[in-house]
């Protein structure tokens, strides 16, 4: 049983690639056999997450034109030996790829991987629909801003108006509890309320989210709570039953933060 | 530009005002000038017609009536004396017409939430099982009714018919039309408004040409009248 999963937020900078870079990771942590595909044509950066942009020889135009095979494309990941990755081209452009070369390319994969992750471009147009042609269901990336919400609405009714309906799972990101408990930030309540899809994920705004994605080491399955969330969302994928972490958590980041200012 | 052709529309077709003073053979040179313009405008409709401004005898009303048909896509259906007491009588018959067909008791079900970027458009009276969210739009000619939480755009009525109404579970729409009147939310904080008050059941309609948003009970549905 081989899942195609697209990773997906309709805005930029929401925290696709890295989701995409940390999930991909946790998944093949609990052993599981995954590819990770950069759909982000023009645009490349998974790689660099990744801290493989030292490895490209081919990419996944050069799959999709036939120049290579696709083995010879996926380049096998520093830690995990079952993690590999598609880089996408950085001199070309959305329309080197269509949507049924896409699929045609996901269902080859099927075969051999247990999880195939798309990180998806962000917008609505010809790199989007590339993203999901092939995939069956859907990371919705959102943080709790309206303006992200809004597009993240928009690309639901997307998913739900294609010929195969896909199912959404939503990852809010960059929560900062500090600025929820002020009434400054919307809750998660708030988010789904609007979205109105199953929450799969919750994660906090962690600075060591920046400095791992900086160095190319995901964080995913690190003691800490962005981490722990990755984790979480990892099991949550292969169909495990995880509890959702408390934010407020009296070991976490923050109240350490704060514990340092009480004193 | 001459003003010897000006066309107006009205509530039923169009109204085409006549130089008084021109002699008939230039002025119908105008005509045919003036809707071939417009051809594009009103595309391929048929109304009915009324002359103002020149008397025109059976004759020249023939001619000119030939004149538009060549010149646009328009079909006259029939050409109305610009007569007060006939106008009334018309106007009445019209009006009976559609007001009876919004009030027939026609509606439509939508399942689903409305999300940003979803248009739903309706023939009829419509009943929202779901939320419609920031950034869709619901446009109906008779009534709107959402059972969810409205956040969108919502048109009732968009034939002009300012008797419908819009009810939802959880009104707090960007922009709200009833018939050719218009209303949008307050710039005020949507946040703190919706922490303040527990959403209830309310209904919007018109009255002397303004909106008004009231919590729905038996008096506000007893004084509906449609």
């Amino acid at each position: 049983m081989s899942e195609v999963i697209v990773v997906t937020s309709g805005k930029g900078g929401v925290g696709k690639t890295t989701t995409t870079a940390n999930v991909g990771t946790g998944l093949a942590m609990l052993n599981k056999k995954v590819v990770l595909i950069d759909t982000d044509i023009g645009l490349r950066n998974l790689d660099l997450v990744m801290g493989l942009e030292n490895r490209i020889v081919y990419n996944l135009v050069d799959v999709v034109e036939g120049n290579c095979r696709p083995k010879q494309a996926m380049i096998k990941d520093k830690r995990f030996s079952n993690l590999y990755l598609l880089p996408s081209a950085q001199t070309r452009d959305k329309t080197s790829v269509t949507p049924e070369q896409m699929k045609a390319l996901t269902d080859e994969l099927r075969e051999e991987f247990d999880y195939i992750l798309l990180d998806c471009p962000a917008g609505i147009e010809q790199g989007f629909q590339n993203a999901i042609a092939g995939a069956d269901r859907a990371l919705l990336v959102t943080t709790p801003e309206v303006s992200a919400i809004r597009d993240a609405d928009r690309i639901i009714g997307l998913l739900e108006a294609g010929e195969t309906k896909k199912r959404a799972d939503l990852i809010v990101n960059r929560i900062r509890m500090d600025m929820v408990k002020k009434g400054d930030m919307m809750t998660m309540e708030d988010v789904q309320d609007i979205l109105a899809i199953d929450l799969i994920g919750a994660v906090p705004d962690d600075e060591n989210i920046v400095i791992a994605t900086n160095q190319g080491e995901p964080l995913v399955g690190s003691n800490n709570l962005a981490g722990q969330a990755y984790m979480n969302i990892c099991k949550r994928i292969t169909g495990e039953d995880v509890p959702f972490l408390d934010l407020n958590g009296k070991s976490g980041f923050f109240s350490k933060i704060s514990g340092l200012f009480k004193k | 530009m001459k003003n010897s052709v000006v066309i107006k529309g009205n509530k039923y077709g169009i109204m085409v005002v006549l130089d008084k003073d021109m002699p008939f053979d230039e002025l119908k040179k105008d005509i045919a000038e003036k809707f071939k313009q417009s051809s594009k405008f009103f595309g391929k409709t048929s109304m009915a017609v009324t002359f103002d401004g020149r008397e025109l005898d059976i004759d020249e009303e023939r001619e000119v009536l030939d004149i538009i048909a060549d010149n646009s896509d328009i079909e006259i259906v029939c050409v109305i004396d610009n007569d007060k007491q006939r106008e009334n009588l018309y106007k009445q018959s019209i009006e009976e017409r559609v007001s009876s067909s919004v009030s027939e008791n026609s509606g439509q079900f939508y399942k689903g939430t409305l999300r940003s970027g979803q248009v739903l458009e309706c023939d009829s009276s419509v009943v929202i099982l779901g939320d419609v969210n920031p950034g869709a739009k619901i446009i109906s000619t008779g009534n709107v009714i959402v059972l969810g939480s409205l956040k969108g755009i919502v048109y009732a009525g968009i034939a002009g018919d300012t008797s419908t109404f819009v009810v939802a579970l959880e009104m707090n729409p960007v922009q709200i039309r009833i018939g050719d009147i218009m209303a949008r939310c307050a710039d005020d904080n949507s946040k703190k408004r919706k922490k303040n008050n527990k959403p209830e059941t309310k209904i919007a309609f018109v009255e002397n040409d303004n909106i008004y948003i009231e919590t729905l009970n038996k008096e506000v549905l007893n004084d509906l009248h449609f």
